[in-house]
C-alpha cells in the first residue's frame, strides 16, 4: 500500500497531510511510530485499572498525533473520548462503548500502517 | 556553523510528537528532549545557558506546562528562555494563561512545518539577540576600562622612568588615594562621592604629575637642593600638566579629563593657603587634589629617592599628622590616622601588573551593577547555575546539605537531605518553625546559629555535634558549616553553607567505649580509678556539703564461691551492686574496687548513721540460699579532706568490724587512729 492509499483506507486526510510535512518519506515513518506507540495500551491498561486521569492522558496523546497525522478518523473517536474524560474523577458504564470505537479504529489504522510498503 | 548549532529544548509527553518537531527543526538546531514538566526543570536546572529556546506541550504527566511555566518564572528563566507553547487545546483560556505565565507564542496542533520553522526562527532570534548584545556590551566596557588603565599607565610610566622613580608610585597613589576616600565617605558624607567618583579620582592620580614631561630632565634629576630658580621650574610641573589636559581639544567634559585637571593642577596646594600654584585655602581646594596630595606625600616618604631614604611608614604618618610636609584637611589626617595599619600591611603588596587586570575586573562589576543591564542579572545567573550544580552533585552524594541565608532567614536542604530529614526543602522562618524544630530543636538550632555567628570571615569554618530527630530516632550528627561574610569594611555574617552528617553510630560506639572504661564490666558500677577521680572532684567542690564514704567487703564471700561455684559468685555481686544502686542517690557515686570490696560515697544532711543503716539493712538482705553479710567501714568529710585519708579511715573502720564479728559496719573515730597510723 502507498501512504495515499493507506490514507484513504484509514479515513485519513492525505492532502492535508502532505500539505504540512512536506514528504510521503516523512509521513510513511512517523505513520510507523504510531504502530509502535504505547499510549493505545497505556489506554488499555488504563481502562482495566478504571484510572481516569490516565486515560485521559492517553487518549489525550493518540488525538494529538492523529491531529499531527491528520488521521481523522481515529482523531475523531480519540477527541470524543479525550473531552468525555476530561477533568472526570468517577468511572463511568458511558465510556466503554467510546473505548470500544476507539479500539476498533486504532487497530484497523495499524493494520493498514503495517502493510505500508 | 554545523557545530555550533543552537539548542532547543521539546518538552512533550508523546515521543511521536517529539520526533516530529525533532525532525522539522534538527537541520538548523541542536535537539533536547524531555518528556514531562520535571523533566525540563531538570534539563533547565543544568543547562540553562544552553537552552535557547523551548517548545513546551501543556497536557503531560507529573508536571504540565503551565507547571513548568511557573516554575521558569519563580526562577527567572522565563526572562531569558524563550518559551513557544505547543498543543492541541485550542481553547482561549489556555492560551492566555500561558501567555500570561510569560510564554511569547503558540503553536497549535496538526504541526505545519514552515509554521513550525518560521515561529521558532524569529522566535529564536529574538532571544538570541538579547543574549549576543549583553555579552557585547559586557565585553565592550570591559575593553573601554581596559583601554583607559592602560593608557594611564603608559603616561604615568613615561613620566617616572624620566624622573628616575619606579613605575610603583602610580600604582601606590592610585591605591591610597582610593583608600583614603573610601575612608572619608565611611565617616562623613560632606563630600558626596559615589564609588563611581573614586575610581574615577584614583584612576585619574595617575596623571597627577604628566606636568613634569614639561621640565628639563637637569632640573628633575637633580640629587641636591633646587636652587630657588630651579624651584620655581619645577614648581611649574603644576600648570603645565593642567594645561596639556585643558588644551585635550576634544572630549573635555570627560570626568577622567575634569578631575585629571584638578589634581594635575592643584595636588601641590596645602589647606592653609601657602601651597601653589594658586594659594586656594582649604576646600577651595577641590576634594580629589587634596586627596591625592596626601597619597602623593606618604607615597614620597614611604619611598626611597635619589635625594634621601625611605622613612618607616609609623614615621611617615607621624611626620605628616605633625604638620612637617604641609598642612592637610583635619578629615583626610583623620582618615590616614585610621588607615596607616592598613596601609603599612598592604601597600608592598601593591605591584606592577597584578592591581590592574583586578581593578579593570572591578570597575566593569561596577558599571554593570549601575547600569543594572541584563549582562550583570547574567552573572548572577552564572552563580545560581553554580549553585545548583553544587546542590545537585549533593544530591548524588546523598548527604544532608543546607543552606542558610540570615535575611530574609530560609533554609534550603538538598533535595536528599530533605527526604532523610523528612522536611521540605524550603524551610522558612527555620528560628519558629515548627516542623523544623520537630527535627532540630529550638536551643541547639539557636547555639548553632549562634556559632555561626561568632565565626568570622578570617575563620569561617565551624564544626559541632548535635542530636537530631529523623527516622524516628534521635541521631547524633555532625555538622560541618562554612559561614559566608558580607564584603564590606566590618563583614556582616549572611549565611552559611554546609552539611550535617549522620555520625550516630559512631558516636554511640564512642560513648559506650569510653563508659566501659569508666565501669566495672561485672557490676556496672564505677572502678577503682574513676571513683577516686570522681570522688575527689567532688571533695574539691565540696564547701559546706557533708560526705560519707563507706567501704565494705562481703564476708566469707572466698568461701561461698567455693561452695556455690563462681557462677553463683558473680551473681551475689551483681546482686549487690543492683541493691546499692537502688538504695543511693543518682548523685552519689558507688564503684567496686576489686574482688568483693565495695566502695560508696554519699552526701548526708546532719548525721550519716540513717543513711548507714538502711543501706546496710537492704545489703544484708537474703541472696537465694546465701546469707549475704558486709563489714562496712565509715568515714565522715568532717574527720578528713582529702580522698586518700577518707579511703584510709574506711578501711580502718570496716578492719575493726572484720576483727569484732563481721556483719556490722562501724563509723571512723579517733581511737582508730593508732591503728590507721599503723597501716600508713
Amino acid at each position: 500500500m502507498t501512504v495515499k492509499e493507506v490514507y484513504s483506507e484509514v479515513g485519513g486526510n492525505y492532502e492535508d497531510v502532505i500539505s504540512r510535512l512536506r514528504t510521503d518519506e516523512r509521513v510513511a515513518r512517523f505513520l510507523a511510530k504510531v504502530a509502535s506507540d504505547g499510549s493505545f495500551v497505556l489506554l488499555e491498561k488504563s481502562f482495566s485499572e478504571k484510572n481516569t486521569e490516565e486515560a485521559f492522558r492517553a487518549a489525550h496523546t493518540i488525538k494529538g498525533v492523529c491531529m499531527n497525522l491528520s488521521l481523522t478518523k481515529l482523531y475523531d473517536s480519540s477527541a470524543r473520548l479525550t473531552e468525555i474524560l476530561r477533568g472526570r474523577t468517577a468511572f463511568g458504564d458511558d465510556l466503554s462503548a467510546l473505548f470500544e470505537e476507539v479500539k476498533k479504529d486504532y487497530l484497523h489504522t495499524v493494520e493498514c500502517i503495517n502493510k505500508l510498503n | 556553523m554545523r557545530k555550533n548549532k543552537r539548542k532547543i529544548l521539546i518538552v512533550d509527553d508523546s515521543e511521536l510528537n517529539r520526533s516530529l518537531l525533532a525532525d522539522m527543526l534538527e537541520e538548523d538546531f541542536e535537539i533536547v528532549e524531555a518528556e514531562n514538566g520535571v523533566e525540563a526543570i531538570r534539563i533547565l536546572h543544568e543547562r540553562e545557558l544552553e537552552i535557547s529556546l523551548v517548545l513546551l506541550d501543556i497536557v503531560m504527566p507529573q508536571m504540565d506546562g503551565f507547571g513548568v511555566l511557573s516554575m521558569m518564572n519563580r526562577t527567572g528563566w522565563i526572562k531569558t528562555v524563550p518559551v513557544i507553547m505547543i498543543s492541541a487545546e485550542s481553547g482561549g483560556m489556555y492560551i492566555d494563561r500561558a501567555y500570561d505565565l510569560g510564554a511569547i507564542d503558540y503553536i497549535s496542533r496538526p504541526f505545519d512545518e514552515r509554521t513550525v520553522k518560521h515561529r521558532v526562527a524569529c522566535n529564536f532570534m529574538l532571544g538570541a539577540r538579547q543574549k549576543e548584545m549583553s555579552e557585547l556590551l559586557t565585553r565592550q566596557i570591559y575593553q573601554k576600562e581596559k583601554d583607559n588603565s592602560l593608557m594611564i599607565e603608559i603616561l604615568s610610566h613615561i613620566v617616572e622612568f624620566r624622573n628616575g622613580e619606579s613605575g610603583l608610585h602610580v600604582l601606590h597613589v592610585n591605591y591610597i588615594t582610593q583608600l583614603v576616600l573610601e575612608q572619608l565617605v565611611s565617616m562623613t558624607d560632606k563630600y558626596k562621592l559615589t564609588p563611581q567618583d573614586i575610581r574615577v579620582i584614583s584612576n585619574a592620580s595617575a596623571l597627577h604629575d604628566i606636568g613634569k614631561i614639561t621640565i628639563p630632565s637637569e632640573i628633575l634629576n637633580k640629587p641636591g637642593r633646587f636652587t630657588p630658580e630651579e624651584f620655581e621650574i619645577m614648581k611649574k610641573h603644576t600648570l603645565e600638566g593642567a594645561k596639556m589636559l585643558g588644551d585635550i581639544p576634544y572630549r573635555k567634559d570627560e570626568e577622567l579629563v575634569k578631575i585629571g585637571y584638578q589634581i594635575c593642577r592643584w595636588h601641590h596646594e596645602r589647606y592653609d593657603g601657602r601651597g601653589y600654584p594658586d594659594g586656594l585655602v582649604g576646600d577651595e581646594i577641590p576634594i580629589a587634589a587634596q586627596a591625592v596630595s596626601l597619597a602623593d606625600v606618604y607615597d614620597a616618604l614611604t619611598s626611597k629617592r635619589v635625594y634621601k631614604d625611605a622613612y618607616a611608614p609609623e614615621t611617615a604618618v607621624k611626620m605628616i599628622l605633625r604638620g612637617e610636609c604641609g598642612t592637610f584637611n583635619p578629615l583626610l589626617l583623620d582618615c590616614l590616622r585610621e588607615l596607616a595599619p592598613k596601609l603599612e600591611k598592604e601597600l608592598h603588596l601593591v605591584s606592577l601588573g597584578n592591581a590592574s587586570e583586578e581593578k579593570i575586573q572591578d570597575s566593569v562589576k561596577h558599571i554593570l551593577k549601575g547600569s543594572r543591564s541584563d549582562a550583570s542579572a547574567r552573572s548572577i545567573r552564572l552563580l545560581e547555575r553554580e549553585r545548583q550544580k553544587f546542590r545537585y552533585l549533593s544530591d548524588l552524594t546523598g548527604e544532608i546539605v543546607f543552606e542558610y541565608t540570615s535575611v530574609p532567614e530560609t533554609l534550603l536542604l538538598s533535595e536528599r537531605g530533605a527526604q532523610t530529614l523528612g522536611l521540605p526543602m524550603r524551610i522558612d522562618d527555620p528560628q519558629n518553625n515548627a516542623e523544623w524544630h520537630s527535627v532540630f530543636s529550638k536551643d541547639d538550632f539557636n547555639r548553632l546559629l549562634e556559632s555561626m555567628r561568632s565565626a568570622s570571615a578570617i575563620s569561617p569554618v565551624i564544626t559541632s555535634m548535635f542530636q537530631l530527630t529523623f527516622g524516628g530516632e534521635r541521631k547524633w550528627t555532625k555538622i560541618v558549616a562554612k559561614t559566608m561574610w558580607g564584603d564590606s569594611e566590618s563583614p556582616e555574617f549572611e549565611g552559611a553553607i554546609g552539611k550535617i552528617m549522620d555520625v550516630n553510630d559512631e558516636t554511640v560506639t564512642m560513648r559506650n567505649l569510653e563508659k566501659k572504661a569508666e565501669v566495672d564490666e561485672r557490676t556496672g558500677l564505677y572502678n577503682n580509678d574513676t571513683a577516686k577521680l570522681k570522688i575527689e572532684k567532688l571533695l574539691a567542690e565540696a564547701g559546706g556539703r557533708r560526705f560519707a564514704l563507706a567501704m565494705f567487703d562481703i564476708d566469707d564471700f572466698k568461701q561461698a564461691n567455693d561452695k556455690y561455684g563462681h557462677l553463683f559468685g558473680n551473681k551475689v555481686l551483681a546482686a549487690v551492686a543492683d541493691r546499692i544502686r537502688a538504695n543511693i542517690r543518682s548523685t552519689d557515686i558507688a564503684a567496686r574496687m576489686g574482688g568483693d570490696e565495695f566502695v560508696i560515697f554519699m552526701e548526708y544532711q546532719d548525721s550519716v548513721l540513717p543513711q548507714t543503716k538502711r543501706i546496710f539493712k537492704r545489703l544484708t538482705e537474703k541472696y537465694c540460699e546465701f546469707d549475704v553479710g558486709i563489714s562496712m567501714g565509715v568515714a565522715c568529710s568532717e574527720d578528713a579532706s582529702d580522698y586518700e585519708t577518707l579511703f584510709l579511715m574506711a578501711d580502718t573502720a570496716m578492719y575493726s568490724v572484720k576483727r569484732d564479728k563481721k556483719n556490722g559496719f562501724a563509723f571512723y573515730d579517733k581511737s582508730m587512729k593508732g591503728t590507721l597510723k599503723q597501716q600508713n
